[in-house]
């Protein structure tokens, strides 16, 4: 017995000397901690060309909201469920991707910038992130007035963001703009500074061109605030406004996750199976190509399939005689419409390659136009810019994927005038009031966005009632856009606005503004 | 006179003495099997040092006179007290007893434990019980069964997934199901499906985290201890069983019968109503005539589909009737140094969603053996293989289905290849599909195969003094293979009426991985009495590992038709991998102290070192204790109470670490966006997570207290038990505003309790040769809440959208959290004067619980001679659900709200409006009513109704009959002219065979959740396939 016990002794130190030496050894067979699934850190040149790709997909997501909402598109027939499309009485969860997948690409711009803060030699990274920062902003604003902006994107340190006066960031978004041209300056001065290079997917590293998208940024937000905000800044720098479209193109082709945003909604997939079909052009729309408003063969053969005879419908009509849509839709010009080869065309959809513009000139020229014409800016004329932006809309629309022009846009341009001799809608010398200069550089501007960058055209609307509709009961088709079974209240029939989604009223419900109305709750530079 | 009176009595006991003559008697004990019982105990009663013990062949001999009585008793078996005849062999068939206090269990770390030594609640589920229903799942086979134990079937469909949550759950966003234990090694929950129930010995449920010290933290939700059968010394046996059940739908979601297809979209009649429409999905039409109509429009043949415009049940006959086959082999043997234990089961199905097929195979080999005299050895493995044939597209195949207005006999519709108007071309509604095409055209082809296997050493030096060493392995290696056809539509097709059909891409997915668990042991035990003291001492470590890769392959467009692979795809195939590695050890000891064999205390304690940690955090140590007092063998009067024949006073502390989290999780991560690279041009995105560093494991503090009482010679047994738990820091993962630049948080805040109380008792009313009745019940009560979160967090969703299952401090956890519509001050909804319509609320708010408050269980057997009827019902109550299809069902037209009004104008029911006079105060509503009562662009189809959420959230109490069946014993003596045939049986039983739901729920099972059975976001049905009753026969054999 005695000799047994001896040996559990033992035999206990051993186990418990051997649990010991296990313990110390263990950490070893700890530290297998490191993931082998995913990057735990990106440099700012990995961040910035998905960024970007995503502004292009944001944007034309922003694009298909302005479509809906914006008086271009109505539903086609073989589709129901409209539902609040067509009512405008938004719910939360409408058109709430706007929000959520705003700021999370917001995230990865100010990743960027907070990577690149204070080292000079990322100033180019700094200035693109915050430039896109300001843009994406803007959109935002214009969308749902107050947003999270001062305590936003902010991670773990606030995490439920409060709302910043829309006004208070649009002057904030304007400064940041100037800050970020000073810095692609200061980067020019800098001999160490990391160009973009291969990362920059819009301007394949010019900076010039990032000063330009700079500062029309900038004229847009003061155009749009105009009278509403006091910036602290309203003048500009010599580096001028764009001239030529801005173009995301990281090497969209026919493949998988690899098409034109937009193409891929429209147009077809990349297995050739056809994109959305539930839309079509509105009535109104076509009145501004088909002579009923205005006479433009060259871009109404340029955006709309079989175009003059381009079936139309009015917003809330449904019934079986409706017309269905054709694969890759109506505003898919070429008579080629078998999706694994269609896709070398002008227009509005171009092809699965084709750039996504950002800002493109003609929304430049018509964005210079009012300045000029309310004296923010003199550097330019407001004719001469209406005048550019007309010409500027034919190019884009006449442009081939692959930037090539197809047809001659110029000429068409000239004829357009000539069309339309007697209308100051189209030649700005016949307009005889600031109203009627008014009217027609937003009237040309919503034609110049058609289907290109739609929700611009429907801030514009929202801002200046142009183009104009005619409110009164009974309005046709070719008089308003408005839904036929609209629930607004609103004289025009239409919505305001879209709701903040419901995520915010779960996970941000203190800070959500309250009460908001679709029909009634105004951004604060809309009528 | 007194002397003489004396001298009387003891002439008189001595005659007696003389008179009963003392012999010797022999005879053989069996069980009810008649397999011989070695080492029971045979005794003359009052005479305790005359015992003798039954050998391995089951005989005695004991030297008893005529008249004696002869007690034999053995753990686990009902004591007999037989009277000794003249006849010179006595042979005595035992019968088990399941709750015998003193019997042995399988706890923790496979040790054997005296239940009486138990601080804490257990219970033990026996395989007669466990497979008494047939369920082809353990986890079916165990619902109803433990106080304390929910379990809940999450889905619907083949081989569905159940939830095993013990006493509520702890933690707000991590695993929360009890901890399932195969032969002593740690399996994921997936294999209660995937395991044979007929190879289950029995299960011990430790309600506790009691377990924690010996199988680490993910014991905190307690543990399912699950011990395989084993061969018996001396009994060869082979058995064969058929099992045959049918599985039908057991409860519909209820449908209008009265308007089918159109809608005011189509104008209206005269009667306000929408008009017909022979291609519309949505049933607003007009009320039924019975007149014959057109259905989609003319094919390009010329000719058109038509239907009466009546009811026809079809929704409820689109489902199938079920099969399911299932035949079990098992043989055992066993002699003095070894035993085997082999078993094979095949289960085939065909499931209610039509084309769902499945299988599964088992073969088990258990084992022991002794090596010398101090050496023992035992294995068991199993390996499981199950295919799945299945269709991806339950969902929307069951939306579409109900976007099949009641007019259309959806069953004409099954032969979409031939029948001109089932295919997809002819098919007469242009917007959603024929449900039966959907289900035929998406495809999931799944392949798993289990391997589970267990090797235990132990060698024992000395009496007393074990050392085991054991090596646990289970591993999945799976593959899946999801298909989508092709389908090409007529030019005609695509352009007739309002046509949105569209060509079909076909596309394949493919999957491929493996996950691996592997389990080390090593522990001494040194056991000791010393006259009044007894001592159990356990000192251990365990490692653990666990494993895992999954790579997936997908490819769209394919080119070749009907060739599914990955290579036969146009563009950039689509590619994901993921793997896993985790480290965890723990350093163990626990000692259990007993006293007289009536007071024992047990204390425990644990340190863990886990991988998933920062070095700074991954340490952790957690110490329990608890007691056991046998009331009723440490007081003489008790002791000698003829009516209370038990009674054990129990109770326990302790502290458990729990880390609820993956690998990898600490850092935030940046991952390929969609697209990239573009050529040579790579991008990454942020992650979305907030992530900390310093994440540390969640605590659990918790006690409970109980006794367990039998009374009238165990003809009733009864267990009590309350609990409360604490969990605090809890690791918790959750959806934040997506302002800050991420949507989801992981962080350590937070505080849940749950506490409750459990109480088991059954009676044996009738107990004689021929009647066994046992009725009883269990009861669970359980408040389970959260405590706080944080001031940052208010709540926490469980579900990703908006409306779902949350976590909010001071409510019970989960609440069901949506959208109502705006109410005054005393609940009235608010309507507008004018249009008579409601608005829904601007936030979302709580709409009711989603935990299960009372649970019931009423079961009972009653078995007269070869007989035996068995019965359980199972009531949950006092909770609210989300019935997530009920949007869906209004949205078709199909909803039984939809024609609650008729399809006219209607008030709000207990609605009130602004009263014009008294500014902010508000008046009973009695006139103004909502002009449009109709769907398709009317109030059922708007998202005034369908958004919000409190129109769906129904009670979800409900009554089940778990569980019947009626079992007959072939007598032996029938058997006598087959040779071979020991022993035949012969049943019938159903499961789920009755439900009865509350008035309200129209839709679906509320034990089901569409957040699936990992996420604690209960209270949310979807679109699961509708809830089975099974029933069916079983035929078995014994050699």
């Amino acid at each position: 017995m005695i000799k047994n016990m001896k040996n559990m002794k033992n035999i206990t130190a051993i186990i418990l000397s051997g649990v010991m030496l296990l313990a110390t050894s263990c950490n070893k067979y700890l530290d297998i901690n490191t993931d082998p699934n995913n990057a735990t850190s990106a440099s700012a040149e990995l961040i910035l060309p998905q960024a970007l790709n995503y502004t292009a997909s944001m944007i034309s997501s922003f694009n298909n909201y302005g479509v809906q909402v914006g008086g271009y598109g109505a539903n086609a027939g073989g589709y129901g469920g409209f539902g609040t499309s067509i009512t405008y009485n938004f719910t939360t969860s409408e058109y709430s991707g706007l929000f959520s997948s705003s700021y999370d690409l917001l995230n990865d711009y100010q990743t960027i910038i907070n990577k690149t803060a204070g080292d000079a030699n990322y100033n180019y990274f700094n200035a693109a992130a915050n430039i896109m920062k300001a843009l994406h902003f803007q959109l935002l604003v214009d969308t749902y007035n107050d947003v999270p902006y001062t305590d936003a994107l902010q991670g773990s340190k606030k995490l439920s963001p409060t709302y910043t006066d829309a006004k208070v960031i649009y002057k904030s978004i304007a400064d940041s703009l100037d800050a970020a041209i000073a810095k692609i300056n200061a980067g020019a001065a800098n001999t160490n500074v990391v160009p973009l290079g291969s990362a920059d997917i819009m301007f394949g590293g010019n900076t010039t061109s990032w000063k330009k998208l700079a500062n029309t940024i900038k004229l847009r937000i003061l155009v749009r605030g105009n009278g509403k905000v006091t910036f602290s800044n309203s003048t500009f720098g010599s580096d001028g406004f764009l001239t030529t479209d801005a173009l995301i193109n990281p090497g969209y082709t026919r493949d998988n996750g690899k098409q034109n945003p937009k193409w891929n909604t429209w147009g077809w997939g990349y297995t050739g199976s056809p994109g959305t079909k539930s839309w079509m052009p509105s009535t109104f729309s076509k009145t501004f190509y088909d002579g009923i408003k205005l006479t433009d063969n060259g871009r109404g053969k340029a955006v709309y399939y079989q175009f003059p005879t381009t079936p139309t419908n009015q917003l809330g009509f449904e019934g079986v005689s409706v017309v269905s849509s054709p694969d890759g839709t109506f505003w898919f010009p070429s008579t080629s419409r078998v999706g694994t080869s269609a896709g070398n065309s002008v227009g509005v959809l171009k092809g699965p390659n084709a750039g996504l513009p950002v800002i493109t000139a003609a929304e430049s020229y018509f964005i210079q136009a009012e300045a000029a014409l309310k004296g923010i800016i003199s550097s330019t004329t407001a004719a001469a810019a209406f005048s550019n932006g007309i010409t500027a809309s034919f190019k884009y629309l006449y442009m081939l994927p692959d930037g090539s022009t197809s047809g001659n846009p110029t000429a068409d341009a000239a004829t357009y005038l000539t069309d339309n001799a007697s209308s100051y809608l189209v030649n700005y010398g016949l307009a005889t009031s600031d109203a009627q200069r008014l009217e027609a550089i937003i009237t040309q501007k919503w034609v110049a966005l058609n289907f290109v960058n739609s929700d611009q055209s429907w801030n514009d609307y929202r801002r200046t009632l142009y183009p104009k509709l005619v409110n009164t009961p009974g309005a046709t088709a070719l008089q308003t856009f408005a839904s036929r079974v609209s629930e607004s209240t609103r004289p025009d029939k239409l919505p305001t606005r879209v709701l903040y989604p419901a995520s915010e009223g779960s996970y941000n419900t203190a800070n959500v503004p309250k009460g908001i109305s679709p029909f009634s709750s105004l951004i604060f530079w809309a009528q | 006179m007194r002397k003489l009176l004396y001298t009387f009595v003891v002439l008189f006991s001595m005659s007696l003495a003389a008179n009963a003559q003392v012999r010797t008697l022999k005879g053989k004990v069996g069980d009810q099997n008649s397999a011989p019982l070695q080492g029971v105990t045979v005794r003359l009663q009052g005479k305790a040092e005359k015992a003798a013990i039954t050998n391995e062949k089951g005989e005695y001999e004991i030297k008893a006179a005529t008249g004696d009585f002869l007690l034999f008793s053995s753990v686990g078996f009902r004591t007999e007290r037989i009277k000794v005849t003249a006849a010179g062999t006595l042979n005595v068939t035992l019968t088990e007893q399941v709750n015998i206090m003193d019997e042995v269990v399988v706890t923790a770390g496979g040790v054997k434990t005296k239940r009486k030594e138990i601080g804490t609640t257990s219970s033990i589920i026996k395989a007669e019980s466990l497979v008494a229903g047939k369920s082809t799942s353990i986890a079916g086979g165990l619902q109803g069964k433990v106080a304390g134990l929910q379990v809940s079937n999450t889905g619907g469909g083949i081989n569905p997934n159940f939830r095993l949550v013990l006493r509520g759950q702890r933690s707000l966003t991590g695993n929360n199901e009890a901890l399932l234990v195969l032969d002593n090694v740690i399996v994921p929950s997936s294999m209660l499906g995937n395991l044979n129930p007929e190879d289950v010995e029995d299960i011990v449920v430790l309600n506790g985290s009691g377990a924690a010290a010996l199988y680490g933290s993910q014991a905190s939700n307690g543990a399912l201890i699950v011990t395989t059968k084993k061969g018996k010394n001396g009994v060869t046996q082979v058995g064969f069983s058929q099992t045959t059940t049918v599985e039908s739908v057991a409860f519909f979601p209820k449908i209008q019968e009265r308007f089918g297809a159109g809608g005011s979209g189509y104008g209206v009649d005269l009667q306000g109503f929408g008009n017909f429409s022979y291609l519309e999905n949505q049933s607003y039409g007009p009320a039924f005539d019975g007149s014959k109509r057109p259905l989609g429009p003319p094919l390009a043949d010329g000719s058109q589909d038509s239907t009466y415009y009546q009811f026809y049940p079809g929704h409820n006959d689109f489902w199938n009737q079920g099969l399911i086959n299932q035949t079990d082999f098992n043989v055992s043997n066993g002699d003095a140094n070894s035993t085997m234990y082999f078993s094979a089961q095949y289960v085939g199905q065909s499931g209610t969603t039509p084309g769902d097929l499945y299988n599964r195979s088992n073969v088990r080999l258990n084992g022991t053996r002794r090596i010398g005299n101090t050496i023992n050895l035992s294995y068991s493995t199993s390996y499981t293989q199950n295919r799945y044939d299945i269709t991806t597209a339950t969902g929307s195949m069951y939306d579409q289905m109900l976007n099949m207005p009641v007019n259309v006999d959806i069953t004409r519709y099954k032969d979409w290849q031939n029948d001109k108007f089932a295919n997809p071309n002819g098919f007469y509604n242009p917007w959603y599909p024929n449900p039966y095409f959907t289900a035929a055209n998406n495809r999931s082809a799944t392949r798993n195969d289990y391997l589970t296997a267990n090797v235990e050493l132990k060698f024992t030096p000395v009496k007393g003094l074990d050392f085991v060493a054991r090596q646990g392995i289970t591993t999945r290696n799976y593959s899946n293979k999801n298909t989508t056809g092709a389908f090409k539509f007529t030019d005609y097709a695509k352009h007739t009426d309002a046509s949105s059909k569209s060509d079909i891409a076909a596309s394949v997915s493919d999957g491929m991985g493996y996950s691996t668990q592997l389990l080390t042991d090593f522990f001494t035990q040194y056991k000791k009495t010393i006259s009044d003291f007894s001592l159990n001492v356990i000192l251990g470590g365990q490692w653990k590992q666990d494993q895992s890769k999954g790579i997936n392959v997908s490819a769209n467009g394919l080119v070749v038709p009907g060739l599914f692979n990955v290579n036969n795809g146009v563009g950039t195939p689509g590619a994901s991998e993921s793997n896993s590695l985790s480290h965890s050890m723990g350093a163990y000891s626990k000692g259990t102290f007993g006293y007289k064999n009536y007071l024992y205390l047990t204390v425990s304690g644990r340190k863990d070192w886990v991988s998933i940690l920062a070095p700074e955090n991954r340490t952790f140590f957690y110490p329990a204790a608890e007691m056991s007092f046998i009331a009723s063998d440490a007081f003489d009067f008790l002791k000698n109470s003829r009516t209370i024949s038990y009674l054990k006073l129990r109770g326990g502390w302790s502290k458990v670490g729990q880390v609820n989290l993956g690998p990898y999780a600490l850092l935030p991560t940046f991952s390929p966006a969609s697209g990239f690279p573009f050529g040579s041009q790579a991008g990454y995105t942020v992650g979305n997570t907030l992530v900390s560093n310093n994440l540390k494991p969640e605590i659990t503090k918790g006690y409970e207290v109980g006794f367990d009482l039998n009374m009238f010679d165990d003809r009733f047994t009864s267990n009590v038990s309350f609990f409360h738990t604490n969990t605090t820091n809890q690791t918790v993962s959750t959806g934040v505003s997506g302002t800050t630049g991420f949507t989801s948080l992981r962080t350590n805040t937070g505080e849940t309790m749950s506490e409750g109380l459990e109480v088991t008792t059954h009676v044996t009313p009738i107990r004689s040769k021929d009647w066994n009745v046992t009725v009883g019940g269990i009861y669970t009560l359980l408040k389970n809440e959260v405590v706080s979160i944080s001031a940052d967090l208010p709540r926490l969703g469980l579900t990703s959208t908006g409306v779902g299952s949350y976590a909010v401090a001071g409510q019970p956890f989960p609440v069901i959290m949506g959208y109502d519509y705006k109410r005054d001050a005393a609940g009235h909804v608010i309507v507008d004067a004018t249009t008579g319509l409601p608005t829904q609320s601007d936030t979302i708010s709580n709409l009711g619980n989603a935990q299960a408050k009372h649970k019931l269980s009423l079961d009972g057997s009653i078995k007269y001679k070869a007989f035996t009827l068995s019965f359980l019902f199972e009531y949950r109550g006092g909770y609210q659900i989300f019935n997530q299809i009920g949007p869906g069902m209004d949205w078709s037209g199909t909803g039984w709200r939809t024609a609650l009004y008729d399809r006219k104008r209607f008030v709000f029911p207990n609605s009130v409006i602004a009263d014009p006079a008294n500014p902010g105060k508000y008046v009973t509503n009695t006139n103004i009513e909502i002009a449009n009562g109709n769907g398709n662009n009317g109030f059922w189809t708007d998202g005034i109704n369908r958004g919000v959420t409190s129109n769906y959230v129904t009670s979800a109490d409900f009554w089940k009959l778990r569980e019947l069946s009626l079992a007959y014993n072939v007598p032996s003596k029938l058997l006598a002219n087959s040779k071979f045939i020991k022993g035949c049986t012969v049943s019938l039983q159903g499961r789920n065979l009755l439900v009865w739901m509350a008035p309200d729920n129209y839709y679906t099972d509320p034990e089901y959740s569409s957040a699936g059975s990992t996420s604690n976001g209960i209270g949310l049905s979807g679109y699961e396939t509708p809830p089975s009753r099974y029933y069916g026969a079983t035929v078995s054999f014994k050699f």
